[in-house]
């Protein structure tokens, strides 16, 4: 009897690890998977607009911090950070002449290149998989005193999405200080407040991961 | 024709699986009679709940395999009541849990007998390969219990696959070969899985009779999460390649399947070198997204009717290596990056981007590059895309230009084989069309 004591524990023991494989380490597991995929057709983007859109790396790291200092829950942060990816999808479907064009662009062309989140959107509805992340996308430019009930990970990425674009091409505390002005107006005030946290604590840290990467264009 | 032989496989099935049933004879007649129905009714319900589409390639059948996760349960029966109870149990369940799905998901009743004959003959020959090693009923914690539960699942899983694999095969016309290497390549994962649920619910039956299988059903549903999610993970790799297939073909529209149909191609040469399965696929994959770059390319160069200037072919000769740099991060992919970017290289070096020559270029990037040609030729491309100063050749212009450049442009075992994989495609399509 003392061997079967034995079996049931080893028994046990494994059905609780396949418990943990099962619930824990696959859906993690898919996760990445899911990203992974998705990251081509983010570079497809950042290729096609010579890096000016798409580029999901720095961000997607950063709006997961964000997102987990906001006490987002982690299905609801997956399905943001595949938003990440594929949220500049619909610039497949803007004309190449527009995306590069050197000169400023005419309002109309502007109007144009403002679809892209509505075109992502709907491309995105359209595969099974990822229907559920199409919201976020169309709504990754949202403006917070127009939608306000606007998911709050498409709050974040749309302020965080400005906050990277003036960090580089300026410096972190103009992107500081621009994110403050539209708190409540442009932005959500509650992710402004945990973008500047996280990303002072950064500062502190010393860590400088927010240089966008080098040659794109091979 | 098709029709015919899945009809004469079912009749061949279905007769096999009726004289193993009187073989078994009715073995409920015997004291277990009224706990054993309890556990049927279980786990009819319970195989139900744990019914999992598991995907199989796109280009072999969009449906998928229905699988139901009852195996380890009818292991544990056939070892502690005896083969007949598994025999029939599996009957029902499949039976029961099928006719269900009829009604809940449109499947066709077909379906249903088949997949209760292939469970009836699993669980036989499974039943068969235990009583070899260990005899039903006596005390299930002894090692020869333990060997006779995981050759039990293997056997099960071994015929199982293999006539699911005939059935596929036969009701969608491709080849068994695919089919089962696709089936049997989750064997060894699905056996580590199930052992422990198959002993816990031996122990269970033989400790408490079926009223014990209750205690399997929470790690049940822990093993079905397992398999809803490793059949998901395939079924991502699959919408991953099909949705940047549709990106290709967005930016450089062939005719509807035309793509695919050279992809099948590719992979048939593919095989016929001799290259091992997974990298067969590998190559289709490779050959259905070989013009990635060109998504990221200018539009109007690529839909440029006139001839192209010396910067407009710059750009476009930048295409293989675009599309190896977006395919940079998505490791699954990995393997395929270099086919993509060497596709334009060419076996006497004066080929792009980096004049590689001969064997310094992989076979499977040859492939594609005699595929990709051959395609440009026969006028693959939709019609705004043909060059005005090029016609479309015939088949036999094709085959014939592209033994020209055999040796020179490219790999001449490749061109042979190739040659060989469309006569046998024509002689195919000939056939079909005559009948």
């Amino acid at each position: 009897m003392q061997g079967a004591w034995w079996a049931l524990g080893i028994a046990v023991a494994s059905i609780a690890a396949l418990a943990y494989y099962a619930f824990v380490v696959l859906p993690a597991r898919i996760h990445r998977w899911r990203c992974d995929g998705l990251r081509a057709f983010a570079r497809l983007i950042e290729l096609r607009t010579q890096g000016r859109y798409g580029n999901a790396e720095p961000m997607a790291e950063l709006a997961s911090a964000v997102a987990q200092r906001l006490g987002i829950p982690l299905h609801e942060r997956r399905r943001m950070e595949l938003a990440v990816y594929l949220r500049d999808i619909g610039m497949v479907a803007i004309p190449y002449y527009i995306l590069n064009k050197p000169t400023p662009l005419t309002p109309a062309e502007r109007d144009l290149v403002g679809r892209h989140a509505e075109i992502g959107a709907s491309i995105t509805e359209q595969i099974p998989g990822l229907w559920h992340v199409a919201p976020i996308v169309r709504l990754h430019h949202v403006v917070y005193h127009e939608q306000p009930d606007a998911p709050l990970a498409a709050h974040l990425i749309s302020a965080l999405e400005d906050w990277i674009r003036v960090a580089e091409s300026a410096d972190a505390d103009t992107a500081a200080s621009v994110l403050k002005q539209g708190a409540g107006a442009r932005y959500h005030p509650v992710v402004v407040q945990a973008i500047l946290s996280e990303v002072q604590q950064r500062a502190l840290d010393g860590v400088q991961s927010l240089t966008r990467s080098a040659a794109l264009w091979l | 024709m098709r029709r015919q032989r899945i009809r004469s496989w079912m009749l061949v099935l279905g007769a096999a699986a009726v004289a193993v049933l009187m073989h078994a004879g009715v073995p409920f007649a015997q004291a277990q009679f009224l706990a054993s129905f309890a556990g049927v009714a279980l786990l009819a319900v319970a195989a139900e709940v744990l019914l999992i589409r598991y995907p199989l390639r796109p280009e072999y059948s969009d449906r998928g395999i229905w699988l139901s996760v009852s195996t380890p349960i009818v292991i544990a029966v056939i070892l502690v009541y005896g083969w007949q109870f598994g025999v029939w149990l599996d009957a029902l369940i499949t039976l029961v849990a099928g006719t269900m799905m009829v009604y809940l998901r449109n499947i066709h009743p077909r379906w249903v007998a088949v997949n209760t004959f292939q469970s009836v003959l699993s669980a036989w020959a499974a039943g068969i390969a235990t009583t070899a090693i260990f005899d039903s009923g006596s005390d299930v914690w002894s090692v020869a219990a333990a060997g006779a539960l995981v050759l039990g699942l293997f056997v099960y899983m071994l015929v199982n696959g293999a006539l699911v694999s005939m059935t596929v095969a036969l009701a969608e016309g491709v080849r068994l070969r695919w089919v089962l290497a696709q089936t049997l390549l989750s064997l060894p994962r699905d056996i580590v899985l199930m052992t422990p649920i198959a002993f816990l619910a031996m122990a269970a039956l033989h400790t408490y009779g079926a009223v014990g299988l209750l205690g399997v059903l929470a790690p049940y549903l822990a093993l079905r999460q397992a398999f809803v999610l490793a059949a998901r993970q395939q079924e991502l790799y699959h919408q991953t390649i099909r949705s940047l297939g549709f990106l290709v073909q967005r930016a450089h529209p062939y005719t509807g399947g035309h793509l695919q149909r050279v992809s099948m191609w590719a992979r048939r040469v593919a095989e016929r070198l001799g290259l091992p399965p997974d990298r067969c696929e590998l190559v289709y994959e490779a050959a259905l997204l070989h013009d990635l770059g060109k998504t990221v390319l200018d539009e109007r160069i690529l839909n440029k009717p006139d001839r192209l200037t010396p910067a407009e072919w710059e750009e476009i000769r930048k295409h293989p290596q675009l599309g190896a740099e977006i395919l940079r991060d998505t490791p699954f992919l990995a393997p395929i990056i270099p086919w993509i970017a060497l596709h334009h290289e060419r076996p006497d070096g004066a080929g792009y981007p980096f004049g590689l020559k001969g064997d310094q270029i992989p076979v499977e990037a040859r492939v594609i590059a005699v595929v990709d040609a051959f395609d440009a030729m026969i006028g693959g491309e939709a019609p705004n895309q043909r060059r005005p100063h090029k016609r479309p050749l015939s088949l036999d212009e094709a085959l014939a230009e592209l033994e020209q450049g055999a040796g020179r442009q490219f790999d001449p075992q490749v061109v042979a084989v190739f040659q060989q994989v469309v006569r046998e495609w024509r002689v195919q399509r000939e056939a079909r069309a005559g009948a």
